[in-house]
């Protein structure tokens, strides 16, 4: 049969963000892929040339609607290494465990787009219902719902909320409970399954060589997560795992991204129980010293790198941002070659694509 | 290549080293395996802090020295490519990540601004593909064999490189 090439996107109910996928089809049979991304291009790394350092947070925030925190957060890390900066304990208590709840909003999200993707228009009501709770505590405690403007650099803009404790102990049993409903809900559905086992396989050494990572790398096999490898903040108290998956489908990175729910509801009571009295923030200096500092997170998606170079005044000479779904994009013709049409909606929808962090 | 999955926490010493001799952190042997591969390339090199070693190579070895970073060092993972301006000439700085190890190398390489070329090194690891291209896009940095050296965030038509500072918006 002719082969063709199909555009899927930019306009297109799976590409969830502003992006293109032309696939070659043979038949039903996909045998090249390429991702076209770009369209929603900001030039942020250009912007934060231009603003002070104190300025460049709420930027840093709009990188990606879905986890905001974990980026603002990765930001400020990355300068305090440049200002060599100590941050205060309550302070890293606080970021820790806002920045759990960040990822359980982010992969409660994700699972809902997820299986609405695969026709399970129920787990977008229920995901999107239970992301609320986290939303909500996450608005308690910075005062916005999507993009918080909340650390700062040399801690966090605010001490918690009363009564901040209570409601996350809530919301974490709260959760637990629902994880269990969901899994029965997906895992007991032969639909789901069958479009998710053996479907997208992306075996350890591409996943590594291709440079995927964070739940996506974890699914493949690879016990590898930032918090617990390279530890920053106070990831090194928590006692948690680095969940994985040893098959590389997208059963795989389903399984990887509900075990890690269920680690960061674990963190959370961690965080906030061991929580110490104190300040929350000390106050940093405006200009930041000719040197450079590197930055590493594990983001909900992956695996976040900001590389800055100061020049001695209050704005950064150069501030680059890794995204971890700017790579992992690029190995999406990888685990698509060789399966049909109707598997992309589960591989791609698999990645959790954020445009506003892979266009930036 | 190296299983990273086998991660017990106690595996921070460098492994295999004979009994008796008196075992350098991974950061040191890296250091040490990079100068005695490349003695006239590399410039500087520094442990900056646990897990971070800086190196500033010329780029004429980059290739070789980054095939014997995956194959010989175990650096697995290529993390971030970034490019900077500086008045005369560019810095195309590799961050590159050894899971067995744990230790993040800081790979510095310079290129002049009349001829702001380096090799690519999508060959090494596929994952710097379109990185390369990111930093071809907005800063005008050539990689030579690159598979596919197009613009990726911009149109295709775009005549400018935004990221330099020449360019004002």
């Amino acid at each position: 049969m002719a082969e063709m090439w199909i555009n899927m996107g930019p306009q297109h109910p799976m590409t969830h963000g502003l992006w293109n996928l032309r696939i070659k089809v043979d038949g039903e049979t996909i045998v090249d892929a390429e991702p076209e991304i770009g369209y929603l291009h900001r030039g942020i790394e250009k912007l934060c040339e231009d603003r002070t350092y104190t300025q460049i947070i709420p930027i840093t925030d709009r990188l990606c609607y879905g986890a905001s925190l974990s980026w603002s957060h990765l930001y400020c890390l990355t300068i305090e290494d440049l200002m060599g900066l100590e941050v205060p304990e309550r302070a890293e208590y606080i970021r820790v465990a806002a920045l759990e709840m960040q990822r359980i909003a982010s992969h409660l999200m994700w699972l809902a787009a997820y299986a609405a993707d695969l026709g399970a228009m129920i787990g977008f009501i229920y995901s999107m219902r239970d992301r609320e709770v986290f939303i909500d505590l996450l608005q308690a405690l910075t005062g916005s719902r999507l993009t918080y403007n909340f650390p700062r650099i040399g801690g966090v803009a605010h001490d918690v909320p009363p009564d901040w404790e209570r409601d996350s102990f809530r919301a974490c049993d709260y959760m637990e409970r629902r994880l269990r409903e969901y899994e029965d809900l997906y895992e007991g559905s032969k639909v789901f399954m069958m479009r998710n086992e053996g479907v997208g396989v992306l075996k350890k050494q591409d996943a590594m060589n291709l440079g995927v990572t964070g739940p996506s790398l974890r699914g493949s096999g690879v016990r590898y997560d930032i918090r617990k490898d390279t530890p920053y903040s106070v990831y090194p108290e928590m006692d948690f795992e680095a969940a994985t998956h040893p098959d590389g489908d997208c059963y795989s990175r389903y399984r990887v991204r509900m075990d890690e729910m269920y680690q960061s509801c674990r963190i959370i009571r961690q965080a906030i129980s061991k929580m110490p009295k104190g300040r929350w923030r000390i106050l940093a200096p405006r200009n930041a010293p000719t040197a450079t500092g590197v930055g590493r997170v594990e983001d909900p998606r992956g695996e976040g790198v900001m590389y800055v170079v100061g020049d001695g005044t209050d704005r950064p000479y150069r501030l680059k941002i890794r995204s971890p779904i700017f790579v992992t994009v690029s190995a999406a013709p990888k685990m698509l070659v060789g399966y049909k049409v109707a598997d992309v909606v589960a591989i791609m929808g698999g990645l959790d694509m954020c445009i506003g962090e892979t266009d930036r | 290549m190296a299983d990273a999955g086998n991660g017990g926490e106690g595996r921070r010493e460098g492994p295999g080293s004979p009994p008796g001799v008196a075992s350098e952190n991974p950061e040191e042997q890296i250091i040490r395996a990079i100068l005695d591969a490349f003695p006239d390339a590399v410039t500087e090199f520094e442990k900056v802090k646990d897990g971070l070693v800086r190196a500033k190579l010329e780029r004429r070895d980059l290739l070789k020295a980054c095939t014997m970073l995956r194959d010989q060092l175990g650096f697995e993972h290529l993390s971030m490519i970034s490019a900077v301006e500086y008045d005369s000439r560019f810095d195309i700085v590799y961050h590159i990540y050894s899971y067995q190890k744990r230790v993040l190398l800081e790979l510095i390489t310079q290129t002049p601004k009349d001829d702001p070329s380096v090799d690519s090194v999508s060959a090494v690891w596929r994952g710097a593909n379109w990185q390369e291209r990111e930093a071809f896009d907005l800063m005008g940095v050539k990689f030579n064999n690159h598979p596919k050296l197009e613009r990726i965030l911009l149109p295709k038509d775009y005549l400018y490189h935004p990221l330099r500072k020449d360019f004002k918006g």
